[in-house]
Order: C-alpha cells, then sequence, then structure tokens
C-alpha cells in the first residue's frame, strides 16, 4: 500500500474577509508528481507555502511527512523549495549559494554535480544580479536539490522562461521523477502539468474543482474526438453513407467520433471502398482544452 | 541555534559584502574622509588674526593710538575706512562680521574719563560676540596701561599631566561612534529589501534561523568596524599626531564598547528596517534616527556647546554614553570610572535587541 506524505484536510486561509482557500483536501503519495494547476490567484501558492511551514493557515489540518509543517522546524531540512519569483542575495554567486546551503542542511551533495545537472556549472562563479530568470530558476532548482528532499515544492518553476529554458528545466524536473521523489508542481502552464504530473488537482478561486490523473480530467470533461481527414467530396458522401456526421471545411472533412474505435472501423472502411485520401489526423481534447472550459464555465455560472 | 550555520551565513554575507564598493566605502572609506578632514581643520596651531573694519569719526593722536594698539595685539588686521562712508551699509554690502566705530566725541570723552567705542555686527551673531571677547580684552590691556596698572589676577590654561591637549584626539571617539552607526543604516536598507526580494524566506529555506541571521550580521559588522575603527586611530596618530591612551586594557574595553553599543545600532536598525516598506520611507526612516542622533551625541562636537534642553535629550542617546566611554577609556585611560556608561548602553542595547528579536518575523503574513 502507498503511503501518503501529504495530507491536507478542510484547509482554509483567509486574509480578513478574503477566502484564499477555500476548505480544500487532497492527499499526495511517496514518489508521486502531484501538480497544483489553477489560474493566477487561485490559491495555489498559499496552499504550498502552508505545506512549506512558511504561511500560518486560519483552519483545517495538514500534515507533510507525518509532523504539521506550523509546528516543526526540523521538518525543513527534508525539504526542497523552489519558491515563485525565487530570489537570492544580490552579490552572492551559484557556487557560494549552494556552498552556504550545503553547510545549513549538513548535506554531503556535491556542489559541481549539482551545477552540472541544472547546466550552471559555467556561471557558478556569477553574482546572482547578473544571472538571466532561467539561470536564477535553475540555481533556484539546484538549491532545492543540495540536502537530497524527500519532496519538493516547486512552485511555477518555469514562470517566466523561454521555451528553451522552460524545456530544460523540465528535463531535470524529469530526472527527479525517475529518481522517485514526491514532487508538488505549481503551474498555470497546462501542458507542463501534462506532461510531468501522474495526478493533477485543478484549482480556482480558493477551491479544488477537479482531482485525477490528466487522462482522466480530459475524460470527464473533454467534448467528442474528432478525425479530420483531408479528401474531396466523393469520401464526405462515402462517410455520411457509413453514418458518420461529416462537416466539410474547405479540403478537410471534420468526424465527429463517439470513441478512438470508430475512427479505426473509418479508416478501414474507407481502406475497403479504395476511397482517395491524403491524410488523417485524431484530434483529442487537451488538458488545456478541458481546463479553460472548466475554468469558463465556473465563472459563467458564478457570473449568472 | 547551531554555530556552524552562524559562520555560514558570515562567511556567506561576508563575500558578498566585498563585492559591495559602495558598503566598504561607507564602512571605511567615508569615516577616513572625516578623520582626514577634522584633522586638516584643528591640527593647525597658528592663530590667523581676523580683519577687523575701523571708522574712526574723531580722528586726534589719542584715537589713532587705540587703532594702532588693536592693530599691534596680533588678534586683529585693522583695515581703516573713510568717515564719509555709512558704516551700516558697508557692512551689509561688504558681508562684514563686525566693525570698529570711534564715535565723534570720543576724544573729547576720553579727556573727560568715560569714552567709548561701539563694536558694530552684521548677522552672525557668533562672529560678532567672539570679535567682542577679544576687543574687550584689547580695550582692557590698553585700560591697564593707560593707568600704570598691572593685573593681580590672571587665568593661566594648562592641560593636566598625562592627557594630552591636541584637538583632534576628541574626534576619534566622535568618529567611531559614527563608524558604528553605519551598520545600523545597512540594516534600515537591508531589511525591508530582504522582505521585498524574500531573500528572507529563502534564508529560512536553508534551515537558517532568525536568531543566527542577526548574531552573523553582529559579528560581521563587529569585524568590519575593528578594522575600520583600526584605519582611522592609525591615521590620528600618523598623521595628525593623536596621542591617545593604547594599552592592552583601553583596548580591550574600547572593542568592548564598541561590540556592546553594536548590538543596539544592529537591534534598532532591524526595528526601522521593520517600519520602512518602500524605498522612500527607507531614507526618510534612516535618516530620521541617524542625524538627530550624529548631532545630539558629540559625534562632531562637544555637547557643551548645545543648549541646555538638547543636552538633557542627548543623556537619553545611547550614542552619548558610547562616545563618553570611549573618550574616558582612549583619552583619559580612565577605565575604572566608565563601568555605569557601559552598563546603560549594555542595558539599552539588550532591550533593543530582544525587541527586534521578538518583533522581527520572517513568516509570510
Amino acid at each position: 500500500m502507498s503511503e501518503n506524505v501529504i495530507t491536507v484536510s478542510n484547509l482554509v486561509k483567509k486574509y480578513g474577509e478574503f477566502i484564499a482557500v477555500n476548505s480544500i483536501d487532497f492527499h499526495i503519495e511517496r514518489g508521486e508528481v502531484f501538480s497544483l494547476l489553477g489560474p493566477n490567484g487561485a490559491g495555489k501558492t498559499t496552499t504550498v507555502e502552508i505545506l512549506e511551514g512558511v504561511r500560518n493557515r486560519t483552519s483545517g489540518e495538514v500534515s507533510v511527512l507525518g509532523t504539521d509543517p506550523e509546528k516543526s522546524r526540523s521538518l525543513i531540512r527534508k525539504l526542497g523549495i523552489l519558491p515563485q519569483d525565487f530570489s537570492f542575495i544580490y552579490n552572492s554567486t551559484p557556487n557560494e549559494a549552494l556552498s552556504f546551503y550545503k553547510k545549513t542542511m549538513h548535506a554531503s551533495a556535491s556542489i559541481e554535480e549539482l551545477l552540472e545537472l541544472v547546466e550552471l556549472k559555467e556561471k557558478m562563479n556569477t553574482p546572482f544580479q547578473k544571472l538571466s530568470g532561467g539561470q536564477r530558476q535553475k540555481l533556484g532548482l539546484a538549491l532545492a536539490m543540495v540536502n537530497d528532499p524527500e519532496i519538493l515544492f516547486l512552485d511555477e518553476p518555469t514562470s517566466g522562461l523561454d521555451p528553451r529554458a522552460r524545456r530544460n528545466i523540465w528535463k531535470v524536473i524529469e530526472n527527479l521523477k525517475k529518481r522517485g521523489k514526491t514532487i508538488l508542481l505549481t503551474t498555470h502552464y497546462l501542458e507542463e502539468a501534462e506532461l510531468l504530473a501522474d495526478r493533477v488537482a485543478i484549482m480556482n478561486k480558493g477551491k479544488i474543482i477537479d482531482m485525477g490523473t490528466p487522462m482522466e480530467i480530459v475524460e470527464r470533461h473533454h467534448a467528442n474526438d474528432r478525425l479530420i481527414i483531408r479528401g474531396d467530396a466523393e469520401i464526405g458522401t462515402l462517410i455520411e453513407n457509413a453514418g458518420f456526421k461529416a462537416l466539410r471545411n474547405g479540403a478537410y472533412i471534420e468526424v465527429s467520433l463517439n470513441s478512438i474505435k470508430d475512427a479505426i472501423e473509418l479508416i478501414n472502411f474507407l481502406y475497403d471502398k479504395k476511397a482517395k485520401f491524403e491524410d488523417f489526423t485524431l484530434k483529442r481534447e487537451s488538458l488545456e482544452d478541458v481546463f479553460v472550459k472548466m475554468v469558463g464555465e465556473l465563472e459563467d455560472y458564478e457570473n449568472e | 541555534m547551531k554555530m556552524s550555520n552562524i559562520a555560514a551565513y558570515f562567511i556567506l554575507h561576508a563575500k558578498s559584502y566585498f563585492r559591495s564598493w559602495s558598503a566598504i566605502f561607507f564602512q571605511i572609506g567615508f569615516p577616513v574622509i572625516l578623520m582626514l578632514l577634522f584633522g586638516a581643520i584643528f591640527s593647525g596651531s597658528s592663530y590667523t588674526p581676523s580683519t577687523l573694519i575701523v571708522q574712526n569719526d574723531s580722528p586726534s593722536p589719542v584715537s589713532w593710538g587705540v587703532v594702532s594698539a588693536i592693530n599691534d595685539s596680533g588678534l586683529f588686521h585693522v583695515q581703516v575706512i573713510n568717515n564719509n562712508v555709512n558704516l551700516s551699509q558697508y557692512i551689509i554690502k561688504n558681508s562684514v562680521g563686525a566693525a570698529l566705530l570711534i564715535p565723534a566725541n570720543f576724544t573729547s570723552n576720553f579727556y573727560s574719563g568715560h569714552a567709548y567705542v561701539i563694536l558694530m555686527g552684521e548677522a552672525s551673531p557668533q562672529v560678532s560676540s567672539i570679535d567682542y571677547q577679544m576687543l574687550d580684552g584689547v580695550l582692557a590691556e590698553i585700560n591697564y596701561k593707560l593707568a600704570n596698572a598691572s593685573q593681580k589676577l590672571v587665568l593661566i590654561s594648562q592641560v593636566s599631566s598625562g592627557v594630552s591637549d591636541k584637538t583632534v584626539n576628541y574626534y576619534v571617539p566622535g568618529l567611531i561612534g559614527f563608524t558604528v552607526l553605519t551598520p545600523m543604516f545597512n540594516m534600515v536598507y537591508q531589511v525591508p529589501n530582504y522582505r521585498k526580494e524574500k531573500i528572507f524566506r529563502q534564508l529560512s529555506f536553508s534551515g537558517l534561523t532568525k536568531s543566527e541571521w542577526m548574531i552573523a550580521n553582529i559579528l560581521h559588522s563587529f569585524v568590519m568596524l575593528v578594522i575600520s575603527d583600526i584605519v582611522l586611530v592609525l591615521i590620528a596618530i600618523k598623521v595628525f599626531g593623536a596621542s591617545l591612551i593604547l594599552t592592552p586594557a583601553t583596548i580591550l574595553l574600547s572593542a568592548l564598547i564598541v561590540f556592546v553599543g553594536l548590538i543596539f545600532f544592529i537591534g534598532l536598525g532591524i526595528l526601522a528596517g521593520l517600519v520602512s516598506d518602500n524605498e522612500e520611507t527607507v531614507s526618510v526612516v534612516g535618516n530620521l534616527i541617524l542625524f538627530p542622533m550624529m548631532l545630539l551625541s558629540g559625534v562632531f562636537f562637544p555637547l557643551s556647546f548645545a543648549p541646555s534642553y538638547l543636552q538633557v535629550i542627548s543623556k537619553f542617546l545611547p550614542l552619548t554614553y558610547f562616545i563618553n566611554a570611549l573618550n574616558s577609556t582612549l583619552i583619559y585611560g580612565n577605565y575604572y570610572t566608565i563601568y555605569i556608561q557601559l552598563l546603560l548602553l549594555a542595558v539599552s542595547s539588550f532591550i533593543v535587541f530582544l525587541i527586534a528579536a521578538r518583533v522581527f518575523s520572517w513568516k509570510q503574513k
């Protein structure tokens, strides 16, 4: 039976009258990559900071590695944290920052290896203020790994980075995932959550509106799959004769499917009829499509 | 609290500090410039006579004799102007500090035994007052000579044995007091900046605690103060010939005074930094604390010149005790009598540090 390393139950955080986190529940298993997904202001960072012990909660129960982060000061040594808007002492270099963390964490990690892992070795003696946004994030990630933590909290690790830097960070996170680290990843990049997370919780306005694997969430909320075929009017007629609903769009015919099996049957049918079609593509809704729809629907519902 | 954490942050902070030229300038360079400036101003021993404008409306051998005696005193360089010049307008037009008018009835009054001269002043009362006292002394001397009398009672100035009369000596404790204000000013800037940039939060992820951070800062500032104060004392001695009492006991006691005072100023800097939430308030709060303290604690001039109500205020400022204790130790070697000052400083430091440690939080609200 898998062990829960993080348990959140009925968690609430209020700032005066404003409710930033509104009675949420979830758990994270050891070795799992769990992503909190949501638009800006959804309450993701507040939730993560409560779990890290840097912010006090208003009510509810929180357990991280069996302890209450608000009360346990030693817990921090078992965690690796890359906060949102990571910053460090402006005149310190990555090498100095890592040496400092290594001493305070009593860690045995090799600074050189960590810098190599995040591809920052050539900037090891450059002051923080002269590092680019991507290089700063890489340093933050290296600092989060100094103590070989049991759990990593990565709060928007690729926010504001260019696509190349973002992919580099993903590579590091995938590497950590392979090493069996438990990771709580917050992001508003759907592609990131879909690629890296085992399970996703979608947050909006302080509430979790759905939770599951990316596939489960897509299955629950997606519209019908579509098969896009490039072909002439004759093929369109054949498809309709086979009992499918076809919509012509220029050189393309869009066919609504009830299941993936329908797509296989239709292609086989056209093949048997020796129909001439140039190519075909199966279109499924991504997590991003579902997310935009879910958050949008919620806002429409609240505005009514 | 872990010594290894304090040492780790000390090293991190020191390396970052030595990359900041402005930090080094304000901790070492600026006090050295002030030392050179004060030393140069107060090391001169020769007196340059000030110019005294004289208008003689009663020309006679007697009046010219008085003018000549004033000029020969060596205190004034007399410059006579014509009788037809309006003296009041001349003073304003030429920004003259003081001018002497010998009135038209001077000669006749002199022979009847009641002559007087008038010292006319302009805007600066301090200048006129000094001129008045000097001139009064010269006229008294003339009176004695005219009366064929001699001074029965004379005041002689003499410095106590074992104590140097070099003016620059008195600036050394004041400037050491100035150097101890720099770490406070650093805190006023650093605390809001680290909060805004969330560097405190990042440091807390390393396992470093707030108390360890505060102690590492005190130790680092102390090392920097020792360096800057050694440079100051060496310049005072080697360049301006200051004669301070430097024995192992006075050196150790001075270091103790600096350390205890530093705790107070770091604590005060943290508290001031906590109320400054943007760059504008940082500057206002920093200067509001720095300048009154600097001016009212005898950093740049002895408080005996100040009005009595300001002297009362100065008694509530720990920097006053800090400078007085250093004064007693380094100039008089009088380290047996500074315990009250050191005790008052230590109590203030303890209270301020305790409040700062209590109020200062690394947690997000």
